[in-house]
């Protein structure tokens, strides 16, 4: 890794790493009493580790200059690596939870073992390890090829993976240590927050860097929706997260914003973050992997533009749909509902223009479970937006919210949209990154896609389930006119499908399993890929590849 | 429009402006008008600030992620107000910050729940929830009566509330740390400076049951003792219509 | 490179682009799109203009409609309690004796004191009122302030050692902490009153017995009274029948007489409606019935 920085790039990481570890050193001094100073040894010891890393290939020889004929993978296979990593524990630990709310007992009766901490660590684990990385991986790989331009440094990359990991971990330890602001998604504390913006910013630079080196006049539908996650996401995490610490070395803050006003920031930062971290960023992989893996064209450049200017549009206004019929003002709602329903079309637009891709490929989506995991990612995604929608309808939501039924259409979303998408992409290109001629096993790929789709079935019927009977009960009337069930009624009924879905829960986990050794094994074989096409190689100098008009 | 927009995609920086542009303004229209326009937070001339104490029991309800199974919101639909009570108002969460109202119940309410228990029964329910109700799943807690609070930082913790809002005063922050100690140990000297400023309701108590300690549990008690009791607002409306 | 072409599957042009061997088709919207957004923009438009729904500056459009969130809902539940009024004003007016009679009205009773129940009380005294340690069961006939509809209702009202001004004081004093009897004589005491419930048990020797005898008469019998079978005026239970708030046990028992106890039930009179308290109160007796 060292050795493909340049010089150059190896004295800057240095630096970069030298002022890490002394920032380090001040949080671990000033944050002595506190979780605070833990995350500053934390610092202090990864930039140290690192610094040792850089310097014992401070001397290695520079990278060839012909590296500039190939595009910069390594850094996508890191966090192809990392993804894959943090999919089983985000996904271990969300099975641990399942468990939890069906057998409480099952912890040590330590204070990090206990629901509450452990619930972050899965959402953030998933959401943030495991789609982050994906996204941040993929994003790479795909902006390259589709501007035919390297990345312009080596160096950067790598500061974006390594730093958006550092930021999972910390945020993962944190709540294991009781460290959170308590905004759902957005729960890292203050100086979490920043460094996540001074990575993000260096990755949107990147971004717009290797945009600016392109040899296609034109720029590529994925990476508008690449831009625009990376671009809102930024904006929303800014503003959401606006606090004030109570000391220097302390790791608490306070929110800027309070009660209503803090609601509304919140539900508009959550349900964006679902926007624009778990659709956007998606959406700009399935279209670069999806036509790809079934050789067709997409299927409408125009339906392309049509969702992808709804999305961005209607979805900023619809976070209040998390809000119905709470102290948030009743025209804050309408707005919510009526975006929400808005919402659905250029949603189905884009479901309905990922699948219309298909059209012509249908004998491939058969024999080849890569694809047929992003066929269903797509119908999962029609399936969960079309959900939403109906969801954000207030009288629908009047049942709905604060139930069960909401986590049965998250994780529709989740498992059957973003990580079977995920994982149709990660296998397409780790023998592409890796230079394999396949995957290690075919049949492990199809053993993996029944095991997710089997998981994903179970879990959302168990908690269509659990969610609607909960929501039932709880406004159920006698003939009398009066409650017929008590809260403790409804926790009662709930038991069997928390067993359930945490079944379905563990099946998913065991495809993930299946999927890390499958991968394992196949960057273990030898090389042995297709041989390299002009089409494979970024192109140099000022050339430009096709007409602008 | 499909014209335009091929134009549109051959600039990067044009690309970036638009996306910018067309995402802003959801946030703007929804955001902005919540602190001009006055009814959104309603007056309630009796609302009170958390004590020290109940402030360290919040962010200990923070810490331990409660919220994830608790909402603090009771709607404007009809079973939720005659099962949980009033309607929770925005002025009853209007020097929370952040809010806690929750998105899941996988346990019942709490935005009313001050009052409704007795001390004993909260301590008995975090060290074993099941040791009281046998159906819950919800966790023990039973390391929060063992750990004695912090409070050397709790002048810390004010300072930061009150640069956001929160009127705390000099005399409150200077106090902090003794207020939270006098709160639950009624005989002690601390406890008469916690009545004179938080005022003579203020919940005086041994929370824990040890009156000598001055442990996280009490910090948590006292807090989820005050819930919805910051103000009688949300009573209001309700009682008026029944005239 | 850079030409339309014809997609020969679907027969589409494509824009003539091609990024990495992605092309893409320059498919005309389906109309049907259109249609939807059409449909999905004019409910939208109705819903804004029924509904409040956009801000101005200090104030916000209110919708034809007028609606109000928080009027309906007020409106709702009292509409509710005037649909119950039916059964509910009876119960409200008529005495516990006449309620308990009639069966409609008792059927009320139970299924809302069912719910009634199990939120508000459940949580200490058990999904079946059975109790738990440290709070009573409510099923059998031994009260600690009396078994009669009213004096229960009365109870759920004020509570026990409660913030309520009128609440019923209980006070179990903490005979060994306090310094008020030795070790040795709690011991005896204890003998006594496990006695009460194990006759003859091997092992509480005659004399001890005997002795804690004595020492109850002097001691307790004050409130648990000569025969220890409890005082309602003080909320002092019957100690010789197999219920328990705290538990029967050599230890339990000497942890109560050592350390005293004091309950605590919270009143109900702020949070629970007159009518609500009196449904419980008769839905406690009417528990009850089966177990003698
Ligand atoms: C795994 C989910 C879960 C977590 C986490 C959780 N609870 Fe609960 N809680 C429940 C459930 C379920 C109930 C209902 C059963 C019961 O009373 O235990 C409940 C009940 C309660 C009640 C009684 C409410 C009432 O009106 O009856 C209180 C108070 C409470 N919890 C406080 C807390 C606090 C404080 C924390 C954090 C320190 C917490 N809970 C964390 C699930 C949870
Ligand atoms: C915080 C716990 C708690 C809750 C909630 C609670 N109780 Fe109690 N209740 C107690 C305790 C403790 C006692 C016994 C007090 C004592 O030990 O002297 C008691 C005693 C009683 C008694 C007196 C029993 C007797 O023998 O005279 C009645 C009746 C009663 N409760 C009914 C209710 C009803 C009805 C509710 C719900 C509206 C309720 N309780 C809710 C704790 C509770
Ligand atoms: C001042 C009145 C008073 C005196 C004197 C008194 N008791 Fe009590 N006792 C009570 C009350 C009131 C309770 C119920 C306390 C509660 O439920 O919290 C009680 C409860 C008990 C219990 C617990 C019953 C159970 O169901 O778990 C025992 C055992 C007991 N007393 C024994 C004694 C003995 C033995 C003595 C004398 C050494 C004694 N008491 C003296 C008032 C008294
Ligand atoms: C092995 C598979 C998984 C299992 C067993 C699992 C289990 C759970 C459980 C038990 C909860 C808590 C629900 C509650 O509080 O009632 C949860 C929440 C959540 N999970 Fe998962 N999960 C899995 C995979 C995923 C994946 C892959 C993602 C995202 C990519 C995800 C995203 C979320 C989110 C966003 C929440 C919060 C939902 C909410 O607050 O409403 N989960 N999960
Ligand atoms: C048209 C698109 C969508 C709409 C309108 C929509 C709407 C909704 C609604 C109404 C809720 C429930 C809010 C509540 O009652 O608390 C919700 C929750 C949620 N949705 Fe969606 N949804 C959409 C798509 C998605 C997708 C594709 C995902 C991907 C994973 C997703 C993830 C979530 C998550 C994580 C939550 C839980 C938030 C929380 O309470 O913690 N949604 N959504
Ligand atoms: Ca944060
Ligand atoms: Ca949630
Ligand atoms: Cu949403």
């Amino acid at each position: 890794m060292v050795a493909q920085l340049t010089k150059n790039e190896r004295q800057i990481a240095l630096v970069i790493l030298l002022v890490m570890a002394a920032v380090g050193l001040a949080m671990a001094a000033g944050g002595r009493n506190d979780p605070f100073g833990v995350h500053g040894a934390l610092v202090m010891v990864v930039a140290i580790l690192g610094m040792f890393g850089v310097i014992s290939g401070y001397y290695a020889p520079e990278p060839p200059e012909d590296r500039l004929d190939s595009y910069y993978d390594a850094p996508s296979k890191f966090g192809i690596i990392a993804a894959m990593i943090w999919a089983v524990i985000g996904m271990f630990v969300g099975d641990w939870v399942a468990w939890l709310l069906a057998y409480p007992d099952w912890t040590f009766d330590a204070a990090w073992a206990s629901f509450g901490r452990l619930r972050p660590v899965h959402t953030s684990g998933v959401i943030f390890g495991f789609g982050g990385n994906a996204l941040i991986a993929t994003s790479f790989y795909v902006m390259q090829r589709t501007t035919r331009a390297r990345m312009p440094d080596q160096l950067s990359p790598w500061f974006v993976l390594l730093g958006y990991n550092l930021f999972c971990v910390i945020a993962a330890t944190g709540y294991l240590m009781g460290v959170t602001q308590s905004k759902e998604y957005a729960e890292p504390e203050w100086y979490a927050d920043i460094w996540l913006v001074i990575v993000w910013v260096t990755y949107f630079v990147l971004y717009m860097r290797t945009l600016a080196r392109r040899k296609e006049p034109h720029i590529y539908v994925s990476n508008w929706y690449y831009l625009a996650f990376i671009l809102v996401v930024a904006m929303l995490h800014i503003v959401n997260n606006l606090a004030v610490p109570i000391a220097w070395g302390s790791a608490k803050s306070y929110s800027l914003f309070a009660g209503v006003q803090d609601a509304m920031t919140e539900w508009w930062y959550g349900h964006n973050a679902v926007a624009f971290f778990l659709t956007s960023g998606f959406l700009g992989m399935l279209y670069y992997y999806m036509p790809k893996r079934a050789q067709r064209p997409i299927y409408s450049y125009r339906m392309s533009i049509i969702s992808f200017w709804g999305i961005t549009f209607f979805y900023m206004w619809a976070g209040s749909h998390h809000l119905h019929y709470t102290a948030l003002p009743q025209w804050v709602q309408s707005l919510g509902m009526t975006f929400s329903v808005m919402l659905l079309i250029p949603s189905w637009v884009s479901a309905g223009n990922a699948l219309m891709t298909l059209n012509g490929a249908w004998h491939r989506v058969r024999d080849d479970a890569v694809l047929r995991f992003m066929m269903v990612a797509a119908v999962f995604y029609g399936l969960s937006t079309f959900e939403g929608s109906f969801m954000a309808i207030r009288p629908v939501n009047s049942l709905s919210h604060y139930t069960d039924w909401t986590v049965g259409h998250v994780h529709a979303g989740a498992l059957g949209w973003v990580a079977m998408i995920t994982f149709g992409a990660i296998y397409a290109s780790v023998p592409w990154l890796w230079k394999r001629q396949a995957m290690y096993s075919a049949k492990l790929v199809e053993a993996h896609f029944w095991l997710a789709l089997a998981g994903t079935v179970i879990y959302v019927f168990a908690m269509w389930n659990s969610g609607i009977i909960q929501g039932l009960m709880w406004r159920t009337y006698n003939e009398s006119g009066t409650l017929a069930y008590s809260f403790t009624d409804s926790l009662i009924a709930m038991h069997p499908y928390y067993v359930a879905r945490a079944i379905g829960g563990l099946l998913f986990l065991l495809g993930a399993v299946v999927g890390c050794y499958n991968i394992w094994m196949t960057i273990r074989t030898a090389p042995s890929a297709a041989p390299e096409t002009a089409a494979d190689r970024p192109v140099l100098g000022g050339a430009v590849l096709q007409p602008g008009e | 429009m499909f014209g335009f927009h091929y134009r549109l995609e051959r600039k990067a920086i044009g690309l970036v402006l638009a996306i910018i542009g067309v995402a802003s303004i959801g946030g703007i229209v929804e955001i902005a008008p919540l602190f001009t326009i006055h009814q959104t937070v309603e007056d309630a001339p009796d609302m009170r600030v958390y004590t020290p104490l109940e402030l360290a029991g919040r962010n200990i309800y923070i810490r331990e992620g409660c919220y994830a199974c608790h909402s603090q919101m009771i709607r404007t639909l009809r079973d939720e107000v005659e099962r949980y009570g009033p309607y929770s108002l925005a002025v009853e969460s209007k020097y929370d910050h952040p809010m806690l109202w929750g998105s899941k119940r996988t346990g019942p309410d709490i935005a009313r729940l001050g009052g409704k228990y007795s001390d004993d029964w909260h301590v008995a329910h975090l060290n074993n929830p099941r040791d009281v109700v046998p159906e819950s799943v919800m966790p023990a807690y039973r390391f929060l009566s063992r750990a004695e609070l912090r409070t050397d930082d709790l002048s810390n913790h004010l300072k930061a509330q009150r640069r956001v809002g929160v009127p705390y005063s000099d005399d409150m922050i200077a106090n902090a740390a003794a207020d939270a100690y006098g709160q639950a140990a009624p005989d002690s000297p601390q406890a008469e400076g916690v009545a004179k400023r938080y005022g003579k309701a203020t919940n005086i108590r041994a929370f824990d049951g040890k009156p000598k300690d001055l442990t996280e549990m009490d910090a948590l008690v006292a807090y989820l003792q005050i819930l919805g009791r910051l103000t009688d607002a949300a009573y209001k409306p309700m009682a008026s219509a029944e005239k | 490179m850079g030409k339309e072409e014809r997609d020969p599957h679907t027969g589409y042009l494509t824009t003539g682009h091609e990024w990495n061997g992605i092309i893409e088709l320059n498919t005309p919207v389906p109309r049907v799109i259109y249609f939807f957004l059409s449909a999905a923009a004019l409910f939208a438009i109705g819903y804004w203009i029924l509904m409040p729904t956009w801000p101005l500056g200090t104030t916000y459009t209110k919708g034809l409609l007028g609606d109000d969130v928080r009027k309906d809902v007020t409106h709702a539940v009292k509409q509710a309690a005037l649909d119950r009024a039916v059964w509910s004003a009876r119960i409200e007016k008529e005495s516990f004796a006449d309620i308990q009679k009639d069966t409609a009205l008792m059927e009320a009773v139970r299924e809302t004191g069912h719910t009634l129940f199990g939120d508000n009380c459940a949580a200490c005294h058990g999904r079946t009122a059975q109790g738990g340690k440290g709070f009573p069961n409510l099923t059998t006939q031994s009260w600690l302030w009396g078994g009669t509809p009213a004096a229960i209702a009365e109870t759920i009202r004020v509570g026990i050692n409660s913030t309520h001004p009128d609440s019923r004081t209980s006070q179990m004093p903490a005979f060994g902490r306090d310094g008020m009897l030795p070790r040795a004589d709690i011991d005896k005491v204890v003998a006594f009153v496990r006695s009460l419930t194990h006759p003859g048990a091997k092992d509480l020797p005659a004399d001890k017995v005997a002795a804690g005898k004595a020492l109850f008469a002097a001691n307790c019998a004050a409130c648990h009274g000569e025969d220890a079978k409890g005082n309602p005026e003080m909320g002092a239970p019957n100690l010789t029948d197999p219920f328990w708030i705290y538990g029967g046990d050599a230890k339990t028992i000497e942890a109560t007489v050592w350390n005293g106890r004091q309950g605590h039930m919270p009143t109900w009179e702020h949070r629970l409606s007159a009518l609500d308290r009196k449904i419980l109160a008769l839905y406690l007796v009417d528990l009850r019935k089966p177990s003698p």
